[in-house]
């Protein structure tokens, strides 16, 4: 229970940092970004809406720690302000309506990709130093570091233009109401089909990698070999014995890789104009709408942190250790 | 020293990888003999699918992809290697101090890496570039040195309060060894493994990250670099016109590079840790075997 504790106490303070960058970068750069801002939109924004947008920021005629208070207070209200691109719709709103999008896309790769490169890595460490691993191993690392740009736009052209498989782009066809109805759901599945699959490619290799290298660690040990000393089957040593400890290391790795995971999704959005968080970061930065930013970046901090306490909690499962501490 | 790098050498991933960067190092400096036409000048007509004239196809500006490809080749290395010097100082610095000193000082840095850890990098990093304004590529490589040390500070950290139990640092402590040798001469000899896999690490993240940045438009639109060909790209609808050369080639660029790094970095995973070493099959095994007595053998 501690354990938990400390995880969850660790997450709020660095939130609060996170929260503290949002509040000091536009505070360090140059100009003054409500104005760069006004400069920017084109006369969309009424210039008595200045005074509002300096707001937004925190940058009212006070010193800097009251600045700092008001801006804490309006993040816990969930009030980041108002868009400049969407003028006059809020921030969380926005955000709200874009979240789902980047939930299903991150979630269903992270499944994919972590299940394929876990399962392939227990079995290429089986059978190590065999034609399997020699091909699969280095292929893998390979996978590992191509930018998911670069598989992006490859899988678009290949898939959606050369070959007319897939749709090109969207979340769902425009032409359907948004329901739960099959049509929609089907749509919505299909559309989907190319960014996650995109999205997981490059995960796979680092997850094979990790457990191919953490089951190696373990076959070596004193208990794998009492097991097959005791002549278990093959896949009760692997799996029961071998694969559960080497998890672990894994599941860490996994933590490590949702940072990657967030970046990659918001490429692939960019790429497949899939209306998510990610998405709208790339939007809001090419208009230089800086309250739709700096609610994406806190929204997307506490995301991160999110997961990575479900795998806190994932740990505690995992490890009995941790229940007794 | 030497040994390490001839174990290297010898790894046969290590050394395809090795052959792979040596490559492209030799194509960076040699960019201006190398290039075939003046990679921002209009030598042809837009689009035109690679030809022997234009050996990768031109732009939609006219521009030969191949010249633009081998100075991209520059840019995009130095950015590299100087965001992995960034990243590998201060990531073995904090994680040795951190280590060595421990207590206050320990707990504070392991916290500090901790939060960066958990931190969305790549948001991060598009927003303060955004606020930067369009960024050189020395600027690209300052902010993702500054930012990305965390991993390397967190293994480097652990292995070097590993290291701190052993026998033989205890010894030197005895000894009286001052803390400057004992982490110069005693300890980073023995994270070098953890240091040079942190390096070719973050020359990889480095190159996937500015390519990154400047597809999403936030590079300097006159920098020549692979980043910036797909974002020049990307504008023109490369893709959908079916000018698949403009983007193909930076893609095989980033990923070949990317590929020949990764595969050093397995190489010394591989030497550090021998436990992961693959002989490939058991004949193989036994031939290496029998070389080895050989050569006792004669040596007898």
């Amino acid at each position: 229970m501690s354990f938990i504790v400390r995880r969850l106490a660790f997450y709020l303070v660095a939130f609060l940092v996170a929260a503290t960058f949002n509040f000091l970068i536009p505070r360090l750069m140059p100009g003054n970004p409500a104005d760069i801002m006004l400069a920017n939109s084109g006369g969309t924004i009424p210039v008595e809406a200045r005074d509002a947008l300096m707001a937004t920021f925190g940058f009212i005629d006070a010193p800097l720690h009251q600045q700092y208070l008001t801006y804490l207070g309006s993040i816990f209200t969930w009030d980041f302000g108002i868009s400049v691109k969407f003028y006059p719709v809020p921030v969380a709103d926005i955000l709200g309506r874009a979240l789902p999008w980047t939930i299903l896309l991150t979630g269903s790769a992270l499944i994919v990709s972590f299940s394929i490169g876990t399962v392939l890595g227990i079995l290429v460490a089986w059978r190590r130093g065999q034609l399997v691993d020699a091909i699969l191993s280095p292929m893998a690392l390979a996978i590992q570091s191509i930018p998911s740009v670069v598989v992006a736009l490859c899988g678009l052209y290949l898939f959606a233009i050369s070959n007319r498989w897939l749709p090109t782009g969207y979340a769902y066809d425009p032409a359907l109401d948004p329901g739960w109805t099959w049509d929609f759901i089907s749509s919505v599945m299909v559309h989907a089909l190319l960014p996650v699959l995109t999205l997981s490619v490059v995960f796979i290799g680092g997850y094979l990698v990790t457990m191919r290298n953490n089951m190696i660690g373990q076959l070596g040990e004193d208990h794998v070999h009492l097991a097959e000393a005791k002549g278990l089957s093959d896949g009760r040593v692997r799996y029961h014995y071998a694969a559960r400890n080497a998890l672990l290391p894994s599941v860490t790795a996994l933590a490590l890789s949702f940072g990657a995971l967030f970046g990659g999704s918001l490429i692939t959005e960019v790429v497949f104009n899939y209306p998510g968080v990610g998405n709208l970061l790339y939007l809001g930065i090419i208009a230089r709408d800086f309250p739709l930013i700096q609610g994406q970046l806190l929204i997307m901090t506490l995301a991160m942190l999110t997961a990575n306490f479900a795998v806190d909690l994932a740990y505690v499962f995992l490890d009995p250790r941790l229940r007794k501490a | 020293m030497r040994g390490l790098f001839q174990s290297f050498v010898r790894n046969r991933k290590a050394a395809a990888g090795l052959t792979i960067v040596v490559i492209y190092v030799m194509i960076g400096l040699a960019a201006p003999l190398l290039s075939p036409y003046e990679p921002l000048a209009r030598v042809g007509r837009p689009h035109q699918p690679p030809s022997w004239e234009h050996l990768l196809g031109t732009t939609r500006m006219g521009r030969d992809v191949l010249s633009q490809l081998i100075w991209g080749t520059r840019i995009s290395l130095m950015v590299g290697v100087l965001a992995g010097v960034i990243v590998t100082v201060i990531g073995t610095v904090i994680g040795i101090v951190a280590a060595y000193v421990g207590g206050l000082a320990d707990e504070v840095l392991n916290f500090l890496t901790n939060v960066i850890l958990v931190l969305p990098q790549l948001p991060l990093l598009l927003v303060l570039a955004a606020f930067l304004g369009q960024v050189d590529p020395l600027a690209i490589a300052v902010i993702i040195g500054l930012t990305s040390w965390a991993w390397g500070a967190r293994v480097t950290r652990a292995q070097a309060l590993s290291l701190k139990t052993r026998d033989y640092i205890q010894a030197s402590q005895m000894v009286g060894e001052p803390a400057w040798r004992m982490i110069l001469f005693e300890m980073l000899p023995n994270l070098l493994s953890i240091v040079g896999f942190n390096f070719i690490g973050s020359i990889i993240f480095t190159i996937i990250t500015q390519a990154t940045l400047e597809f999403l438009g936030l590079g300097s639109p006159l920098t020549l670099s692979w980043g910036t060909m797909l974002y020049n790209a990307q504008t023109a609808s490369a893709i959908l016109v079916g000018a698949w050369w403009e983007v193909l080639a930076p893609c095989i660029a980033i990923v070949v590079i990317g590929v020949g790094l990764s595969l050093m970095n397995f190489g010394v995973d591989e030497i550090s840790n021998p436990r992961l070493r693959t002989l490939g099959t058991v004949s193989k095994a036994v031939k290496l075997q029998r070389k080895l007595d050989r050569a006792r053998e004669g040596q007898a």
